[in-house]
């Protein structure tokens, strides 16, 4: 045997398994350290852009139908936005179930309720004087309705949630159980708060509560849509904190100038219901003659009963305390759609919205801190850097399109 | 030669998650200066741009939008902008954005904790000045754009740039 041949079957020196051992190892620690905050990674990331677009769907959600509050009717004599017949703007459950009015509470920080009038054919005025007790209702075959009415009355459907209102600040949502086309007849489910008369109008409107639901023992942290019938759907999960701010006009409403109150098309005001004539009482509501909820009669002139809030039109904020400070009431005190007259002043809503990762094992102590705000409002379990994946909070404001018409 | 094919391997793979790091670090900047340049929008929008009972024009050049409380003097309001405001941190025209998106208040120099930059002009449109106005806003992450504000580029990766026109309504 030569000594080539020798050398090239006697294997490996242990010196030399010793330095093969220990750069193998070196190479798969370096591996392996790489690979763990890797995996880490892999698992935050996806979560992180999911919690993005949650915050993206709840910003745009809410933003749809901010924007739209206040839209009013757009055909026939009663046309204008909704400010000139009610809040369309309030902070606090409005619907058939769970009403906050009902219940006593003006205020609450983190819920919203909007009311506007949807792009719809749905617009005609009332046929014949309603009872406050009317179990239907009779509509006029207005020019806006759609000329074939076998299959819908100007476009009224069952299920459809309607507003019924006058010129005096009376207003009502109700809910269309059932449609006769060629008696021109609709039934609907709901109470009305007072009677009304023949020309009233009625259209098919939209209502939506957004509200905040933590309910810490079953961990369910969720934004919530309420449509002001029968239904509550969750809109976004593990939504933490949402707030409402307001921020609206300064000055009381005021008559317009060389606007009679006789006249039959509106506005007559700068926002608000008009008040009846000097003299005139409105048996529907308990105002002294001339009076509304937003107007009072002084040395015998009418004028604003609300206070300015400061000099000139700059927007202030509207603090909750305006909203929780019992009045003055429109329509009225008694009528079951009441709400504080201060809530037609609000022309900007400021939202902050606020969402979490799900797991909780991506979330680090609710006490850790970035410039004095908490990186987590729930606290989890994550020990690890790279599965830390903190909330993200943002804020939008919306000016209403239809609030902000003078503006 | 089976090390360095492993080791190669799982550096390719480590890349793709710095990727995706980056993807979603770059699609939350873009989220947050939409929004907060919608925000910025809103506000100029709410301010006070019409007439009065007399049918006297009447404008709100006073608010203060970059003001953290919402201050309704001090400030600018729809006063026209300098020509630069959207090239530079024009004191009036400006202001800074924390993480969260709270306000920490305008000036030339950003205060601690801003991470977002919001700039806005106010041009009166030069065919209708007196009622018209055009109204632009840009948003992008506290960082030196560098020659971008030097030609005025109108929006880089990660920035929002958003223009409307406001004009005065009668009753």
């Amino acid at each position: 045997m030569t000594r080539r041949a020798r050398r090239s079957s006697a294997g490996f020196t242990i010196l030399e398994m010793l330095i093969a051992t220990a750069v193998m190892m070196v190479v798969v620690g370096g591996v392996f350290a790489l690979l763990n905050p890797a995996q880490g990674v892999a698992q935050a990331q996806p979560e992180v852009a999911d919690m993005q677009q949650r915050l993206r769907v709840g910003l745009d959600t809410l933003y749809r139908d901010l924007v739209m509050a206040g839209a009013g009717t757009y055909q026939g004599a009663a046309s204008g936005s909704l400010l000139n017949v009610m809040a369309p703007v309030m902070p606090f459950r409005s619907g058939d179930e769970g009403s906050d009015v009902a219940a006593g509470i003006p205020f609450r920080e983190d819920t919203i309720s909007l009311v506007y009038v949807p792009s719809t054919p749905a617009q005609t005025t009332v046929r014949a004087d309603m009872p406050r007790n009317a179990a239907e209702l009779k509509v006029n075959a207005v020019p806006g309705c759609p000329p074939d009415k076998s299959d819908q009355l100007c476009g009224f459907k069952e299920g459809m949630r309607v507003l019924i209102f006058d010129g005096n600040g009376a207003f009502d949502p109700i809910t269309i159980t059932n449609v006769q086309d060629e008696a021109l007849h609709l039934q609907y489910d709901g109470e009305l708060s007072t009677a009304y008369k023949a020309g009233s109008t009625i259209t098919q409107v939209a209502t939506h509560t957004y509200y905040l639901k933590s309910d810490v023992a079953t961990a369910t942290y969720q934004l919530m849509h309420y449509d002001g019938y029968q239904t509550d759907t969750p809109v976004v999960d593990n939504v933490v904190g949402l707030t409402f701010e307001y921020f609206g006009d300064p000055q009381p409403p005021q008559l317009l100038p060389n606007k009679p109150l006789t006249d039959t098309r509106g506005p007559w005001t700068t926002y608000g219901s008009k008040p009846p004539a000097l003299g005139v009482d409105n048996a529907s509501d308990a105002w002294p003659a001339g009076e509304n909820c937003a107007f009072q009669v002084v040395a015998g002139v009418q004028v604003p009963r609300l206070p300015a809030l400061g000099a000139g039109s700059a927007e202030v904020k509207l603090d909750r305390s305006l909203f929780e400070d019992g009045g003055p009431m429109c329509p009225d005190a008694a009528s079951s759609e009441r709400f504080d007259a201060d809530l037609l002043r609000i022309r900007r809503i400021r939202v902050t919205l606020r969402v979490q990762v799900g797991p909780a094992s991506m979330r680090g102590s609710a006490t850790a801190l970035v410039n004095g705000r908490a990186l987590f409002v729930r606290s989890g379990r994550a020990t690890s850097a790279e599965r830390f994946v903190p909330d993200q909070e943002i804020r939008m404001d919306v000016a209403p399109r239809n609030l902000n018409l003078g503006r | 030669m089976a090390s360095l094919i492993l080791t190669t391997g799982v550096l390719a793979l480590a890349q793709l998650f710095t990727l995706s790091t980056t993807a979603n670090v770059s699609s939350r900047y873009t989220t947050y200066t939409t929004v907060l340049a919608g925000q910025k929008m809103e506000e100029l929008r709410a301010l006070t741009w019409g007439f009065d009972l007399a049918g006297l024009p009447v404008s709100d050049t006073e608010t203060d939008t970059a003001s953290p409380d919402d201050a309704t003097t001090g400030g600018t309001g729809l006063a026209p902008s300098p020509a630069t405001s959207l090239q530079g941190n024009t004191a009036g025209y400006v202001d800074y954005v924390d993480q969260f998106g709270h306000k920490l208040g305008g000036g030339s120099a950003a205060p601690a904790g801003a991470v977002y930059v919001r700039r806005w002009s106010v041009e009166p449109l030069p065919t209708n000045p007196n009622n018209t106005l055009v109204l632009q806003v840009l948003v992008f992450r506290l960082r030196d754009r560098g020659a971008a504000d030097q030609n005025d580029v109108a929006r880089m990766p990660d920035e929002a740039r958003l223009v409307t026109v406001k004009t005065r309504k009668a009753r």
